[in-house]
């Protein structure tokens, strides 16, 4: 009957014409490539559990009297958003579950983004002809940090709220047109009643459309350019070794799907986030201590934090002091990132092709500048929390503050040539960051000693196996020949670990 | 032999259990369990021998630095006419004895059981007319939403939303709530502690406060119902932030280490080609007749 | 030898100068070492893949328990996770452990076109495209002047329609406090000069104007009797020992709700900026650049505090139009 359905199908798309080269297509097998996966099933997560959601999220700011479950809200006026926000999380099955997932989701979707980021950085992944592919990737990442924070403001809470107000000011900052910018995103002043329905379809629809348009770019270029690899192992500049996508490459992919879903629903279990219950509704004139943004705002909240009380007065004009750590700040970063490869090309006048990645330790310069750079932005992130830390480590937030003022310049400038000297190190050092093995002495016959390095356990014999042609073989003979059961059981193992 | 031994030593950790200092508990010590029934009236007791059992004590711990006739000195701010809900705070919350001048009082465990503090606040109270009389809580038909909107706009900008307190500038704190009676919630409302501003009837009226009581003391003081799992200290989403990257993201990362290969191989790194014995069993050196794969 | 479909060129194309095919015509035995699978003992393996699967199943079975049970959020999603984490366990080790261990290779193209190739789609395209509008050049200046206007009319309902301008509907430059505007609480109370304790702060709006984001202030008495004067011209401002200021902060708009008594200093909870307030709120610390704007207060005959005007420059953060502090503003 499959094959009857198959037939049909096949003769409507003529699947099978294409269909076994694309079952014999090499994925590279190297841990750090699956860095990327852990952010798209992230974000399958996040369109499954945000689909849950949404049939329950009422995205209006109409006030309602709550008469729910839970006692200290019971009477009082909330939004609808918020209203239905605490109805999801108490008396809809299941409710708090899907909402902690998608909110660890998003958490873990940005976080793996930055560091596949960094693997993609760190390796070279982002030279020729692969920068159109980084550009993509950067601009899925400023996406996925909005629609976070437009995620984890639709509940309408003191705590988010405050942080729409914030982004309101931000905007207002810009100069010429930043009064307009804020005016038609809010549809009037703060607070209005249009922000939440709208931070609402732009979450759901507009953004996670432009995601996904994205991330087909993103994977439909990475199937043209297939990935890039390390040398070594057979690995060059015009092959790609690995695992064919049928069967290897799916059941760990697929494989690492679930146990991504897995991680996720055991952190929506066992770890409280957002508990929003317990901030309220949101009203301009209340506030909470002990406040920031989710982590991947930290910085642009550090950045907030430690800029230094200036502003610019121009005669009847004003570029006011937030425009410069929340909007020149993250302007230049981005710019900055964006143009990073053609900055190198230019730098470093490497303008080949390339599909052999670096290891960081063989571009010293490159690898002790991300390093730097990063060190500057997790020292912001780190700013977000000063007044936190001030009262962790009973120490005065002037202390605290100052620290992390002098902290976002000097922490850079020392990583930069520490890191370089770790490069250089690790190149020198041979057999740098492999295993270990014991020496074994020994005494030769006239007194000598030496050593000898032991075996890593008894028998083992390292065999680097030759990459096999894929298109040159039958794979289906190949693992039917290995079918046969025989005595030891249903594979034939005749190999030599001696 | 073992089982006795053991038996012990379960006692033992039960014990270290129980009586472990906790965040979510009343303050441990002497007045552990009396506190938790501070909302039942406060009065005076035993009138006379109360205030001479006052002042003895207030003598003995008190007037070194306060003076004899808590008129103050150098070393320490005048009492008469504060009011002996102002006292009865300070001494309940275990700040006085003061244990280090020069930074703000942390919460300790009282020197003194609550008769004792009563004593001793009634009789610095008696010294000069003034100030506050202690407080009697009474949460018949209080409110908690009621006290939730009105802790929110007046207690959330300093002590944060969850009652985890926070660091204000120059050394002050404001205090996490955790372990606070219903009394003292009153006490400091209306006197105002140290750099703590003072909440007259008006801003915070005498119904408005027991509500107040009935939200902190019933949903701040235990964060953990109705749940979610693990609470991360209430101190904001920078928490989350730190277990989503380092629980969320290092787990997947570790789970990727363990599915996909490393670059373990000798002659990757700057040059140092060794080559390895017996590597080479690829294709091509086996003999003619046996089976192969084409395409 | 079961059939097996001719692979077309496998993009056989290998681009200019790329190594050539590595065992041209090289003949792979069945039991070539890269056709094994990757588990020296694949039994146990199988037997591992088993219970992970079933472990799976049965953590599935308690998810659908405990969600007809209406369990808590931790039972239902730790029974998912384990479900999920078991089954993808499994499959995992299936394709790491029980496939070909390999490793296989592909050809890999260059990217990079010949000249000869880029020559040819140019002279497709554009010369197609040169062919058409040659002699034409007036017909592509109107299209262009009809396409450039398009654009931009496309855009008008999409981002004008969103809101009004600024200043319309709301001032930017003004709050809702007006002469004579009485000092309320949230709950709709006016407050008397005697409501107030020294050392004691409430948030407060003009009557009409109830929780209102620009007009929110705050209320503080500083010391029982006396004027405070926080800056010259501001002599009647702080009448019996209170002063207000705009609780909306000049730094991001946060509202500053952090009083600390005893040095007279409000806080803001966001980014930490201080105000002294006995210096009109001036900020000390922290990144906010000017100080609070100041309410100027009276009492009047009966007792109740009252606003003597509206604020006298902008409240909260800056803007571009706003001009330095204290600036000639429009209207």
């Amino acid at each position: 009957m499959i094959d009857s359905l198959y037939s049909w199908i096949d003769d409507r798309v003529a699947l099978s014409r294409s269909g076994r080269h694309l079952l014999d297509k090499i994925f590279p097998d190297h841990w750090s490539f699956m860095i990327g996966e852990i952010a798209l099933y992230s974000f399958i997560v996040l369109l499954l559990t945000g689909v849950f959601l949404t049939l329950y999220f009422v995205p209006s700011s109409t006030p309602v009297v709550y008469h729910g479950i839970y006692a200290p809200l019971r009477g009082q006026t909330v939004s609808e958003a918020y209203d239905s926000t605490i109805n999801l999380s108490f008396s809809v099955r299941g409710g708090l579950l899907m909402r902690q997932m998608h909110h660890w989701a998003a958490n873990i979707f940005v976080g793996a983004i930055v560091v596949h980021m960094l693997r993609v950085f760190f390796t070279g992944g982002f030279r020729r002809p692969r920068e159109a592919n980084w550009m993509l990737g950067t601009t899925l990442l400023i996406l996925a940090i909005f629609n976070g924070f437009l995620g984890y403001s639709l509940p309408d809470d003191l705590i988010s709220g405050t942080g729409i107000r914030i982004a309101f000011s931000i905007m207002e900052s810009v100069p010429f047109v930043g009064t307009y910018l804020a005016y038609f995103l809010f549809g009037g002043s703060f607070p209005g009643t249009a922000i939440i329905p709208r931070f609402f379809i732009l979450h759901v629809l507009i953004l996670p459309l432009l995601i996904i348009g994205l991330l087909a770019g993103h994977l439909g270029m990475l199937v043209k350019h297939k990935h890039a690899q390390f040398p070594g192992k057979g690995a060059r500049d015009d092959n790609v070794v690995g695992s064919p996508l049928w069967p290897t490459y799916a059941a760990k992919a697929g494989g690492f799907f679930f146990l991504t879903t897995g991680v996720t629903a055991l952190l929506g279990a066992l770890v409280q986030i957002n508990p929003i219950w317990q901030y309220g509704q949101y009203y301009a004139y209340k506030v909470s201590y002990a406040v920031q943004p989710d982590w991947y705002m930290g910085w642009l909240d550090g950045a907030l934090r430690v800029m230094p009380a200036w502003e610019i007065n121009l005669p009847g004009h004003m570029i006011p002091n937030v425009f410069f750590p929340a909007v020149l700040l993250p302007g230049l970063t981005f710019n900055l990132i964006y143009a990073w490869p053609f900055i190198e090309a230019k730098l470093s006048g490497d303008t080949a092709e390339h599909h052999l990645l670096d290891r960081p330790r063989d571009k010293p310069v490159r690898t002790a500048l991300g390093a730097a750079v990063f060190a500057f932005y997790f020292v912001l992130f780190g700013a977000s929390a000063t007044d936190v830390l001030a009262n962790y480590l009973s120490v005065t937030l002037n202390v605290v503050l100052w620290s992390f003022r002098i902290l976002c310049i000097v922490v850079p400038i020392v990583v930069f040539p520490v890191a370089y000297k770790i490069c250089v190190e690790l190149r020198e050092t041979p057999g740098a960051g492999q295993r270990k093995r014991h020496n074994i002495i020994v005494r030769s016959a006239d007194g000598g000693y030496s050593t000898i390095a032991a075996d890593e356990y008894p028998g083992y014999v390292k065999a680097e196996l030759e990459p096999v042609a894929l298109e040159e073989v039958d794979l289906v003979s190949a693992m039917s020949a290995d079918a046969d059961p025989g005595p030891e059981g249903v594979y034939r193992i005749p190999r030599d670990y001696s | 032999m073992a089982a006795p031994a053991g038996v012990v030593l379960l006692a033992l950790a039960l014990a270290a259990v129980l009586y472990a200092p906790g965040q979510s508990r009343a303050v441990a010590g002497p007045t552990a369990g009396l506190r938790s029934a501070s909302l039942v009236d406060a009065t005076v007791p035993n009138g006379a021998a109360a205030l001479v059992e006052g002042r003895t004590l207030f003598d003995e711990n008190c007037a070194s630095c306060h003076g004899t006739q808590a008129q103050g000195s150098a070393l320490a701010p005048n009492l008469r006419g504060l009011g002996s809900a102002t006292v009865d705070l300070w001494v309940s919350s275990g700040w006085m004895p003061l244990a280090n001048p020069g930074v703000q009082p942390a919460r300790k465990p009282s020197h003194f059981t609550t008769s004792q503090t009563l004593a001793i606040a009634h009789y610095v109270g008696s010294l000069a007319p003034g100030g506050l009389p202690i407080p009697t809580v009474d949460l018949k038909g209080s409110n908690p939403a009621e006290g939730f909107s009105v802790f929110a706009l007046n207690c959330a900008p300093c002590h944060t939303i969850t009652g985890a307190g926070d660091a204000l500038s120059g050394g002050i704190v404001a205090p996490p709530l955790h372990g606070v009676t219903g009394t003292q919630i009153e006490e400091a409302v209306r006197t105002g502690p140290g750099n703590m501003p003072r909440f007259s009837t008006f801003t915070v009226s005498k119904k408005q406060l027991a509500d107040v009581v009935d939200y902190v003391t019933h949903y701040v003081e235990h964060p953990d119902s109705p749940g979610g799992g693990l609470t991360l200290g209430g101190v904001g989403p920078v928490a989350e932030g730190f277990v989503g990257l380092f629980a969320g993201v290092g787990l997947c990362v570790l789970i990727a280490l363990w599915i996909g290969d490393r670059n373990e191989s000798d002659g990757d790194d700057g040059g140092h080609g060794h080559g390895h014995p017996g590597d080479d069993d690829g294709p091509g050196t086996e003999s003619p007749e046996r089976e192969v794969a084409h395409a | 030898m079961p059939e097996v479909p001719e692979t077309p060129g496998a993009d056989g194309a290998v681009g200019n100068g790329a190594g050539h095919h590595p065992h041209p015509g090289a003949a792979v035995p069945l039991d070539a070492p890269q056709f094994q699978v990757a588990a020296k003992n694949p039994r146990r393996v199988e037997g591992v893949v088993a219970v992970a699967f079933v472990a799976s199943f049965l953590a599935l079975a308690a998810f659908g328990a405990a969600y007809w049970q209406a369990a808590s959020s931790w039972v239902l999603g730790v029974t998912l996770g384990i479900a999920l984490g078991a089954f993808g366990f499994a499959l995992v080790a299936w394709g790491k452990y029980l496939m070909p261990q390999g490793p296989f290779e592909e050809p890999r193209p260059q990217m990079a076109t010949t000249q000869a190739e880029k020559d040819e789609f140019v002279a497709d395209f554009a010369t197609r495209g040169k062919i058409a509008i040659e002699r034409r050049g007036f017909l592509v200046k109107l299209m262009g002047a009809a396409g450039a206007v398009l654009g931009v009319v496309v855009a008008f309902p999409l981002i004008r329609s969103l809101g009004p301008r600024p200043n319309q509907v709301q001032s930017l430059y003004h709050t809702k406090w007006r002469k004579g505007a009485k000092l309320t609480s949230i709950e709709g109370r006016a407050v008397k000069v005697d409501d107030i304790e020294v050392g004691g702060i409430i948030t407060v709006f003009p009557p009409d104007d109830l929780g209102g984001a620009f007009s929110q202030t705050v209320l503080i008495r500083v010391q029982q009797t006396g004027n405070i004067v926080t800056q010259p011209g501001r002599e009647t401002w702080g009448p019996n020992g209170y002063l207000a200021f705009s609780k909306v902060c000049t730094h991001a708009g946060c509202p500053v709700g952090l009083y600390e008594e005893l040095t007279e200093q409000l806080l803001c909870p966001c980014h930490q900026s201080l105000f002294q307030l006995s210096d009109g709120a001036m900020p000390v610390f922290g990144p906010a650049p000017r100080p609070l704007p100041q309410l100027p207060l009276y009492v009047d005959s009966k007792g109740y505090l009252r606003a003597q005007a509206d604020y006298d420059e902008p409240i909260g953060p800056g803007f571009w139009y706003r001009g330095g502090a204290n600036n000639e503003y429009a209207q």
